[in-house]
């Protein structure tokens, strides 16, 4: 991959705007980038998000779809365990993607650029952090090549 | 063997005689000496053709979707690998249980036919014979007596269910279950979690790229049941034909997804591939990381067990919150 | 071809001042499937609906993109502008460029590309967006009430003067619960019988409302405004319309060593019973366990001596099923077993009781006649001791980790109630916080220290030993550090309250959830307590949480209210959002069954013709009314032949190719 080739430490030849994608749960993390907005909090405009009904109905098939699209993280959101809306939606999500985090990671991709996490409505702190956080990650990681459809111009 | 071959083909007889089934399905022995291939037999003439070798690998349980649709009543020879894969259709209601006769044959271990040949053994072989754990090669000139467990499949070597979990009959008794090392179970997985993720994402390309979309892994594969896959579904939009390194990464990565929690770890998929592709390798680690998060379970075993992808506990644990989520 | 209209709203500055609205119309005008781009000021008000309006009408749009604040917000103001239109409500979608692009970026640079992208999404999504119509469902006129204590009453009469039928179901021989067993209520002192019997009579003899007593619930089908319930009503042996409670078959009873449930265990009762002496119905129940005839053929003594000829031992637990449109669960608490404290000799010796035990002893219908003598030997006790959280606010496993609520404030009330009797006694509190926060608690409980002279001290008991005829009771002062030894002649333990342990079997009766402590899980702790997840099942009282008579009042009428906003209706409209099975592709595993939190998917068959020949197939059936739209069967399927409606995979897929650009 040529970008990744001119990663030479600490000159970057072309300047990398990361992509994230996040998935949120319309009743508990979605709310809670609402907040995030409305207390003017701040995290980097690369974090593009998809609002789902439950964290339950994101499929893998997404996942992988963005990062053949080209996305360098993705980030999934659901309520707290306990606290779904759909009373189980995201019991199933913590298995689900506890099995394909350790999935992506086995076939090469940074476990850096997978988070699954919990966020209630009410915390929209937490929200900007931990994008905030993926994206600092990935920025030291760089673009990801992984994975990637060659024939998707991004 | 000689007197499993001989059981098998009386069983056969009698159950097309008395009408006790419409159609078998079992092995016969083609032109060379690891041929044993499927054969589906509906008259008791034909029951001759049967036979039992150290080369009945094929799994036969899978045929059943398509024989059920046309026989009403359909007996089947299943050894203890193919008879977990039995129970996983059963599972996804694929199958009618009370349609099928299963007889059930207990398997020492199957020989693989390039590990043979890389020893030069198939040079003039006539025949191999299975003696206990010693193997028979049988020229015009000379036996060869051998261990068996040069010449395994690496998947029989690892095998922990030799005698068939579900039967009507028994053609054989049962055999002993050999002492499999633990470790060893996962150790490929191990070796590859070891290495960087810059050299696990190289070896992957590797070994993907060389897939033809043969689809053969799915096609043999027990858990890979679906009337409509979504791979042959272009209105889903999930997959394309085109040969681009994302499309066989996809396909895999997905198929191994999807069999989460239902791989009865047959170990066919690594089998039948054209390409040589070490596919089992996916399986298992998601079978790892099962058993490490969630307990052990073994699809096609116990069918009142629930499958682990599809259940969930109050307290399960997760690979991804280190902290304010899921409890560990 | 679709004509998409796309509508960016500056909400003033919130939007403009950090997203360049004309470069996303410009943008906008290039996507595919878009006809029509403007922006304006305020899209949520009457101007900017109309902007929305007008293009549907005059330049036959025939999906809506707004590009506003959250979908949280306007969506549904949004929805119903296009609905008046003409146009079918969900065909309009919105971009969120406001809570999460605008307010979170700080210059145009930031904000506009990504504004950009986020229509694009929401375009996307909207070209593959179809009109969804909402279901509608028939309504029973009906409600069930499971549990007969003070909230299942109140609920009932609330429900029933408001004209709608109820039936309480409830565990034992009569309604009434634990509010039937205490003494006084706080804070007001009153005698608990005397404000609940009224309301007890009231729901006995209430034209719309109809008991159940000494039955159980033995399963529930169906959903909201359709359940199906069988009830099984136990034999009581007596005739409910023949008895006249006259109580002469108690009285001539030969069998009288059972425990008193009513009276905590502190007296024994007859085989053949009224749990109390107001219990409704005013009927008796003969315990076959306990009864000579029922275990050895001899006797019948009580229907020798009833004059109304009202005993039937031939009686049999019969079951009835009937329909109801909602359900409200009003089972209650106990208190926890104190087995695991035998610090407190709680087992051992009979003067050592818990705060439920010690209401029926000042009762004046309680076993000693509302006297406090020592259970042990009937005497006048001089010394008494209270400890509160015996097994709440405890992180053992002994215990409930949570504050039980009431005891702070019963404990106030038993300690003045005493002194106010028995101004000679000594009355000591051991206490680690005094909770009081309801309406005149605080100034209840100062009472007690400030004019009645009760003793509060702050610190724990450690140890409580026989001594004699006496209880010693060794104790920490926390404030002093000093040991307390006191010789009492009683102590009072403040057992923690927990949920009833039937509490499991109803959640799985009715598919409701609990938490950790089996109280049942409302669907939001602030804005909806008295909803369930499932709709038309509904919560109230202590079932739900640790809570004293006036909430427990409170969430009854609330839960009435629910209940009758549901059953006003005719009929009810669904949540249009839901899955539907391409039954062409499913194979029938039925991995999506499992998967569903509200059992909306079940298996059921269709005829397939396969080369010629009929096969039944089995396949996957989506109850829409069930289906709550949360999507965890769509992920389950592999070949995605369950998909979700609004959320579909396509429509997902297209938002990710969108965004990836």
């Amino acid at each position: 991959m040529s970008i990744e080739d001119e990663k030479i430490e600490g000159i970057d030849k072309v300047k990398f705007e990361p992509l994230v994608v996040a998935f949120c749960c319309n009743w508990c993390s979605y709310a809670g980038a609402d907040l995030a907005g409305t207390s003017r909090f701040s995290y980097p405009a690369n974090v593009k998000i998809i609002r789902v009904p439950c964290s339950c109905r994101v499929s893998e098939n997404f996942v992988l779809r963005a990062f053949q699209r080209g996305a360098d993280a993705v980030v999934i959101a659901g309520c707290h365990p306990g606290d779904c809306h759909y009373t189980s939606g995201n019991y199933h999500t913590r298995r689900r993607f506890s099995i394909l985090t350790n999935l992506l990671e086995y076939m090469g991709i940074e476990q850096e650029r997978f988070k699954v996490d919990w966020i209630s409505a009410a915390e929209g702190h937490k929200f900007a952090s931990v994008m905030n956080d993926v994206l600092e990650k990935v920025h030291k990681l760089g673009p990801n090549g992984k994975l990637r459809d060659d024939r998707w111009i991004r | 063997m000689d007197k499993i071959t001989q059981k098998i083909r009386e069983t056969a007889k009698l159950a097309l005689e008395n009408g006790e089934v419409e159609k078998i399905i079992g092995w016969t022995k083609g032109d060379t000496f690891d041929d044993s291939h499927p054969v589906f037999i509906t008259d008791e003439d034909k029951a001759d053709s049967l036979i039992w070798d150290s080369f009945c690998v094929n799994n036969v349980s899978k045929y059943l979707i398509k024989e059920l649709k046309q026989s009403n009543k359909v007996g089947v020879f299943l050894k203890g690998c193919d008879s977990l894969g039995f129970n996983q259709l059963i599972v996804d209601n694929r199958i009618d249980r009370t349609k099928v006769v299963v007889y059930g044959i207990s398997c020492p271990g199957m020989i693989d036919p390039e590990k043979v040949k890389n020893e030069g053994l198939n040079k003039g072989l006539k025949s191999v014979k299975r003696s206990g754990d010693e193997i028979i090669f049988i020229t015009s000139e000379v036996e060869k007596k051998l261990s068996s467990k040069d010449f395994e499949f690496d998947k029989c070597l690892k095998c922990r269910h030799p005698n068939p979990v579900v039967y009507d009959q028994l053609m054989t008794d049962a055999l002993e279950e050999r002492e499999v090392d633990l470790e060893a179970r996962f150790k490929d997985v191990e070796d590859l979690e070891a290495l960087s993720n810059d050299e696990r994402s190289a070896y992957w390309k590797n070994q993907f790229s060389k897939c033809i979309r043969c689809n053969a892994c799915r096609n043999i594969c027990p858990a890979c049941s679906c009337v409509k896959c979504i791979f042959d579904n272009t209105k889903a939009e999930v997959s394309g034909k085109a040969k681009a390194d994302t499309e066989e990464q996809f396909y895999h990565i997905i198929r191994a997804y999807h069999v989460a929690g239902r791989c009865v770890e047959c170990g066919e998929c690594s089998r039948v591939c054209p390409a040589g592709i070490p596919l089992h390798k996916l399986n298992s680690k998601i079978i790892k990381d099962l058993n490490g998060l969630y307990g052990e379970h073994e699809a096609g075993l116990d069918s009142s067990v629930e499958a682990p992808i599809g259940m969930f506990k109050l307290d399960d644990c997760d690979s991804f919150s280190k902290q304010g989520g899921g409890k560990k | 071809m679709q004509r998409i209209g796309v509508f960016v709203c500056w909400c003033g500055s919130n939007i403009a001042a950090t997203v360049g609205i004309e470069k996303v119309i410009k943008e906008a005008k290039k996507m595919p499937g878009v006809v029509y781009a403007k922006d304006y000021q305020y899209m949520c008000s009457e101007v900017g609906q109309n902007l929305i309006k007008n293009g549907i009408k005059d330049l036959l749009l025939d999906r809506i993109v707004v590009a506003s604040c959250s979908p949280r917000m306007h969506e549904a103001t949004f929805r119903k502008a296009a609905k008046a239109a003409g146009l079918n409500p969900y065909l309009l979608e919105v971009a969120n460029i406001r809570e999460h692009c605008s307010w979170i970026h700080k210059s145009k640079e930031e904000g506009t590309p990504k504004a950009i992208a986020l229509v694009r999404a929401a375009v996307a999504k909207a070209t593959l967006n179809k009109e969804l119509i909402p279901g509608q469902i028939d309504v029973t006129h009906r409600a069930l009430i499971i549990g007969g204590g003070i909230a299942g009453i109140q609920t009932a009469i609330d429900i029933a003067e408001a004209g709608y039928e109820v039936d309480i179901i409830e565990k034992t021989p009569s309604i009434g619960g634990k509010m039937s067993q205490l003494d006084k209520t706080f804070p007001t002192l009153d005698c608990s019988a005397c404000i609940l019997t009224p309301k007890m009579v009231d729901a006995a003899s209430h034209p719309n409302i109809h008991l159940y007593t000494y039955s159980e619930l033995e399963s529930v089908t169906g959903y909201v405004g359709n359940f199906e319930a069988v009830i099984n009503q136990k034999a009581r042996s007596v005739d409910l319309d023949k008895c006249t409670g006259c109580g002469v078959c108690s009285e001539k009873c030969p069998s009288k060593k059972a425990k008193s449930e009513f009276n905590e265990g502190l007296r024994t009762r007859a085989a053949i019973y009224m749990p109390f002496a107001q219990a409704v119905p005013n009927v008796p129940v003969i315990d076959r366990e306990n009864c000579i005839k029922f275990k050895t053929g001899k006797c019948g003594i009580c229907e020798k001596v009833c004059t109304a000829g009202a005993i039937d031992y031939t009686q049999e637990d019969t079951k009835i099923t009937k329909k109801y449109g909602a359900i409200v669960v009003s089972t209650g608490y106990d208190l926890i077993g104190l087995e695991k404290f035998g610090e407190y000799q709680y087992a051992d010796h009979p003067d050592v009781i818990t705060s439920l035990e010690f209401e029926r002893l000042t009762n004046a219908a309680g076993p000693t006649g509302g006297q406090l003598l020592c259970p042990s030997d009937k005497r006048k006790p001089k010394k008494i001791v209270f400890v509160q959280c015996v097994g709440s606010r405890d992180k053992s496993v002994r215990g409930k980790t949570y504050c039980s609520k009431i005891c702070c404030m019963y404990t106030a009330k038993h300690a003045m109630l005493i002194k106010d009797h028995y101004p000679e006694m000594e009355a000591y509190v051991f206490y680690i916080d005094v909770r009081t926060p309801g309406k005149n608690f605080e100034e209840f409980q100062r009472r007690a220290v400030e004019e009645y002279g009760v003793h509060y001290i702050k610190g724990m008991v450690g140890k409580v030993f026989p001594d004699g005829k006496k209880l010693q009771v060794h104790a920490v002062d926390s404030i002093t550090g000093e040991t307390i030894e006191i010789d009492a002649d009683i102590v009072v333990l403040a057992a923690a309250t927990k949920a009833k342990d039937d509490a499991a079997t109803i959640k799985r009766i009715l598919s409701i959830s609990t938490d950790n402590d089996n109280f049942f899980t409302e669907a939001h702790p602030k804005l909806r307590p008295v909803e369930t997840h499932s709709a038309g099942i509904f919560l109230a009282g202590a079932c739900q949480g640790p809570k004293d008579i006036p909430e427990t009042v409170a969430q009854a009428s609330a839960a009435a209210a629910k209940v009758i906003g549901v059953l006003s209706k005719d009929k009810l409209v669904n949540n249009p959002c839901v899955s539907e099975v391409d039954e062409a592709i499913c194979s029938g595993c039925l991995a999506c069954t499992k998967i569903c939190p509200y059992d909306a998917i079940s298996p059921g068959t269709v005829e397939v013709n396969e080369n010629g020949k009929k096969i039944i197939k089995i396949v996957a059936k989506v109850n829409e009314a069930l289906c709550q739209g949360c999507g965890g069967c769509t992920v389950a399927c592999r070949p995605g032949a369950i998909d979700l409606k609004g959320f579909s995979n396509k429509q997902i897929l297209a938002e990710v190719d969108a965004i990836c650009r």
